[in-house]
């Protein structure tokens, strides 16, 4: 199953993948930084694609890539927002929604590998070692600075 | 006031700037000590030579014999005649001929606090200069000597040396009882004819090997404390205006550096400049909160809540007059020997190494990120 494939076959995103990162717009493409462009498979805007569909919370986007250590590839569900210690249960609670989404909605997309990462769009008020981090960890969230990186590798 | 060193063993360029408070971090052996080594040979060149004659050591005026007797048997490699360089205050120094000239002005102006400080206090009771080998670094004898001189002038009456009602803040006395010695008073004691210092009350007092590893690295520090922070009314010692310290979280738990760290803004707000080198992400954290409430306008009760410190008028004091000090963090790096100014310490920055506060919070970066990998593939699905 490629990320193409199982986009288009979900039906709340069908006809919305879009190549490399052309999903995101400009201001938010500032936050990427891709190790290897041509290894990217694709990109969706979910939150767009989602609109009338679903309530908030919603997710902002969904990245295919394929790392050159694993076989297959690996989507990355990307929410940009302010990073202050307000925002971690409205980023949370996106992030149990995407989840149950995934789940119940869209199996083929939840069946591959996947990582969610939150990038900061300002500035940051939690450090690398503070509890939020663990507790974001223990969600299954990683959070990313300002600008994500997208590895060559994957974990 | 600037220290630049070049090709000088580990570091290949570092320009250090310094703020009243300097925090430097970085792996083992990427030159943090060399650094802080030179800085007191520049602050008080006089003073470490006629220290050093005093005590017999005879560098015949030549730098490699000189660094092998100040920074310690076999350092004389950190310096290479073709490429090393140090400037001080702007301007290039000849190190050959500092060396190699004595200097008049035997006045020291810095308090150097090594790492190595549960050395001056074997078999405890402080050694004398005099006790170490010509190839021990000048600053453990140095800082020593200073201890031996401080517990028997200003002691030598004295049974108790903590707590001690002239000395520390109360507030800084009552938070040292509760994180590092418990209901035990650090005294001195005779055992046989010999002077020694013991935890407890006679009858049931704990000598130095008995002590813990955290207590036996403390109460060095504690004493160059005591230095520094004279009982009378004036706030510093002597013509002492810096004051280096290695590594204050030694052996300690996160509650005792909590205190430590408190004591060493008081060190600040008394208009000393001080130096810290470190490994604790504690200490970073600090200064990252310390920046930012600044920034943001926060009242002194903040940065005390944070220490959890008492409130009183006292400590809100010196909590507003560290709130209006410069804070500078520098980040040894050691896969290029450059260092750099991390003094942002911003957790999202773009270089890896201010973002991961020059590797302190590295590990927790990655262990984050694993977890985070795992939770989000649970399900045994996502990991074709």
């Amino acid at each position: 199953m490629t990320f193409k494939s199982a986009v288009e076959e979900t039906p709340d995103l069908k006809g919305t993948w879009c190549s490399g990162l052309q999903a995101l717009p400009k201001t938010d493409r500032q936050h990427m930084d891709v190790a290897d462009t041509g290894r990217l498979s694709g990109s969706i805007n979910v939150e767009a694609a989602l609109t009338k569909k679903c309530p908030d919370p919603r997710w902002d986007y969904a990245i295919g890539y394929r790392p050159g250590n694993v076989s297959g590839e690996v989507v990355y569900w990307v929410e940009i927002h302010p990073a202050t210690s307000g925002e971690v249960k409205v980023v949370l609670a996106k992030l149990a929604w995407l989840q149950r989404w995934l789940r119940e909605l869209a199996p083929r997309l939840h069946a591959m590998r996947k990582e969610f990462i939150w990038v900061s769009s300002g500035k940051t008020s939690f450090t690398l070692s503070s509890p939020q981090q663990k507790r974001f960890a223990q969600a299954g969230l990683q959070h990313k600075g300002r600008v994500f990186r997208i590895p060559d590798k994957a974990v | 006031m600037k220290l630049k060193l070049q090709h000088v063993g580990p570091i290949t360029d570092a320009e250090l700037a310094f703020g009243d408070l300097t925090v430097l971090v970085g792996p083992q052996a990427t030159g943090k000590s060399i650094a802080l080594q030179m800085l007191k040979l520049m602050v008080d060149t006089g003073y470490v030579q006629d220290i050093m004659t005093r005590h017999g050591l005879d560098w015949s005026g030549k730098l490699p014999e000189f660094f092998d007797a100040y920074f310690g048997e076999g350092m004389h490699g950190i310096w290479n005649d073709e490429q090393s360089s140090v400037g001080w205050k702007g301007q290039p120094i000849d190190m050959p001929k500092v060396v190699g000239r004595r200097k008049k002005n035997k006045r020291d102006s810095m308090f150097f606090v090594p790492a190595q400080r549960v050395l001056a206090l074997r078999d405890g009771w402080p050694r004398p200069f005099s006790d170490y080998s010509p190839g021990d670094p000048f600053v453990v004898c140095e800082f020593s000597e200073r201890l031996r001189v401080l517990v028997e002038r200003e002691f030598g009456s004295s049974e108790k040396l903590f707590p001690q009602e002239r000395r520390l803040k109360k507030e800084f006395r009552e938070m040292l009882e509760r994180s590092v010695f418990g209901k035990f008073p650090l005294q001195v004691d005779k055992f046989r004819a010999q002077k020694r210092l013991v935890l407890g009350a006679a009858g049931e007092s704990l000598p130095f090997m008995v002590w813990s590893a955290g207590q036996r690295e403390f109460v060095p520090l504690l004493l160059g404390l005591y230095w520094l922070m004279p009982p009378t009314k004036v706030s510093r010692r002597g013509d002492i205006q810096w004051v280096v310290l290695e590594e204050l979280e030694m052996g300690l738990h996160p509650r005792a550096i909590a205190v430590v760290l408190l004591m060493v803004l008081e060190l600040v707000a008394r208009g000393y400049r001080v130096c810290i080198s470190t490994h604790s992400p504690q200490v970073l954290e600090a200064m990252w909160a310390l920046r930012h409430l600044k920034e943001n306008g926060a009242s002194p009760r903040a940065l005390l809540t944070m220490f959890e410190a008492p409130q009183t008028q006292s400590m809100q004091r010196l909590a507003q007059t560290v709130m209006n000090k410069s804070v500078k963090v520098y980040y040894f790096d050691a896969a290029t020997g450059r260092t750099r100014d991390i003094s942002d310490l911003d957790p999202a920055s773009e270089e890896a190494g201010e973002a991961g506060w020059g590797g302190l919070t590295e590990f927790s970066g990655r262990a984050n990120a694993a977890v985070a990998h795992a939770v989000a593939n649970a399900d045994g699905k996502g990991q074709s």
